[in-house]
């Protein structure tokens, strides 16, 4: 009796592990193929170690990590159910060029030092604000202009960044527009605040606000426009932004050699125009404007 | 997006879970019964060492388990991080933290069964590896259905802590959907294959303790 349960559950679970495996490598090699698109400012850090990732002669994997939940720099695509967005078509293009393997590697936002630092990713590539983080990382040259705004409910009566005295406020952790409200200049503003709360991802920060647990979102300019596209009419943003940053792509601290080979094949990328010409894919979100182009 | 087309995409990254769903089981539960063992052994200090293991598995949240074990080498020995290691270190993870919480459940069925079938298995002349397997394991195992089945239960629904080491199961991949559409649907959608999946697991033990059910 026991000998023939113990068989059936064994068949059994030889059977689920071996359909698992089927599903699996099913879903990975459909996620590996999707995050061609150059937005992912979290670019997937090769795989060779961080340390010597400059050279990467032979196993040229070159690993980005992105916010999958961050359009329109990095996002899931519906339509192709692959990864795509500006910063990680950029890196697709890149690495194209420069004869690497692109690997994008969906990273959980809060764990990005770790990630960069333990090396297993590459470089961060996704909208990944320099300003104010100069020291952390090694960065490339930034190449976008970016600003942190304020979006709030289209009906709601905030007009002014005054306005949001005694309400309550929310970011996505770990983010630049966290960071710029707790720093000093912003001190006085984010004081005023009934609340200031965070959250790891900022569909979830617009879901709060559509549903009137929070007030406002500060949030990054690319970022607000694709809410705002997505639900038309139920957002719109403060005029004055709150704060000006730039865009850069950071690689772990010390590592210059990959940095200027992905420099190097970018200012190609921008002297050709490639890069006008992705930015101009993603019109609707404003990016030719914000592109950094000397 | 279509309804349809969510389904499938969540589908998609339903083979995922299901692999830590079922490497977890099968490394957990095997590695429980030596943990139970061990804590139940006459040798103090081994006992005493087994005690602080599983309080400090238990005591402890799964995220940070997954952390510690991810970026533990690289910290601690300085090892390289390959992406492969994002799926070993969370079954590692899942397999010794499920092994501590089934170490506990199947102690207590053990202990539950009289100590005089222990002593008339002796005087019969089983070894103590015949009792165990032949007379203590088979009951131990029908005790503890309900117990276990709870264990698999939640074990379905914490494979989604798996994002922390951004192992792209299902769940990460409906709050990547989620953002792509700026909407909530996607994860109902994961809610359901949650449910059903568990209805199945459900279903699966219920049948189980029924054959197991033979003198009733």
């Amino acid at each position: 009796m026991m000998k023939k349960f113990a068989a059936m559950l064994l068949t059994g679970v030889m059977a689920i592990s071996l359909a698992a495996c089927g599903g699996s490598s099913g879903a990975s090699t459909s996620t590996d193929s999707a995050a061609a698109e150059p937005a992912a400012e979290e670019t997937a850090a090769a795989e060779a170690p961080a340390a010597d990732a400059a050279a990467t002669a032979e196993d040229t994997e070159f690993v980005v990590g992105f916010d999958a939940e961050y359009p329109p720099y990095g996002y899931l695509d519906e339509a192709t159910g692959d990864y795509t967005g500006f910063d990680l078509e950029l890196a697709e293009e890149l690495c194209k060029r420069r004869g690497w393997t692109l690997k994008k590697q969906p990273i959980n936002w809060d764990n990005k030092d770790a990630e960069i630092d333990s090396g297993t990713i590459d470089c961060i590539w996704n909208g990944m604000t320099y300003t104010g983080r100069e020291a952390a990382y090694t960065w490339s040259k930034p190449y976008v202009n970016n600003s942190i705004v304020i979006a709030v409910l289209a009906d709601s009566d905030i007009q002014t960044a005054a306005d949001l005295a005694g309400k309550v406020v929310i970011v996505q952790s770990d983010s630049s527009a966290e960071t710029a409200l707790k720093s000093e200049e912003l001190a006085a503003l984010t004081g005023t605040f009934a609340d200031l709360q965070r959250n790891p991802s900022y569909n979830t920060c617009f879901t709060d606000m559509k549903s009137g647990a929070v007030d406002a979102v500060a949030v990054d300019i690319g970022v607000a426009r694709y809410q705002m596209r997505n639900n038309p009419d139920a957002f719109r943003i403060l005029e004055e932004p709150i704060s000006t940053e730039q865009y850069a792509i950071a690689f772990k601290l010390g590592n210059e050699a990959l940095r200027d080979q992905v420099q190097e094949t970018y200012d190609e990328m921008l002297a050709d125009g490639t890069v006008m010409k992705v930015a101009e894919k993603y019109a609707d979100d404003n990016l030719p404007d914000m592109l950094i182009t000397e | 997006m279509s309804l349809l087309t969510v389904i499938s995409q969540i589908a998609s990254g339903f083979g995922s879970t299901l692999i830590i769903f079922v490497c977890t089981l099968l490394f957990s539960m095997p590695l429980g019964i030596l943990v139970a063992l061990g804590r139940m052994s006459k040798f103090k200090p081994l006992s005493i060492l087994i005690q602080g293991i599983i309080s400090i598995l238990r005591g402890t949240p799964l995220m940070l388990q997954l952390i510690v074990v991810f970026y533990g080498p690289y910290y601690v020995f300085g090892l390289k991080l390959s992406t492969a290691w994002r799926l070993y270190a969370t079954l590692i993870g899942f397999s010794i933290n499920y092994a501590a919480y089934f170490a506990e459940i199947f102690r207590a069925g053990i202990q539950s069964i009289p100590v005089g079938q222990t002593e008339a298995a002796t005087v019969l002349g089983y070894t103590k590896t015949q009792t165990f397997l032949k007379i203590i394991f088979p009951q131990m195992v029908k005790r503890t259905i309900p117990p276990v089945t709870n264990e698999v239960i939640t074990l379905v629904k914490d494979t989604s802590l798996a994002f922390v080491l951004a192992y792209q199961e299902m769940f990460t991949y409906a709050k990547q959907v989620s953002a792509a559409m700026s909407s909530l649907m996607p994860l109902f959608v994961a809610g359901v294959f949650y449910y059903v999946f568990n209805l199945v697991v459900t279903l699966i033990m219920n049948y189980i303790e029924k054959r197991l059910n033979y003198y009733n």
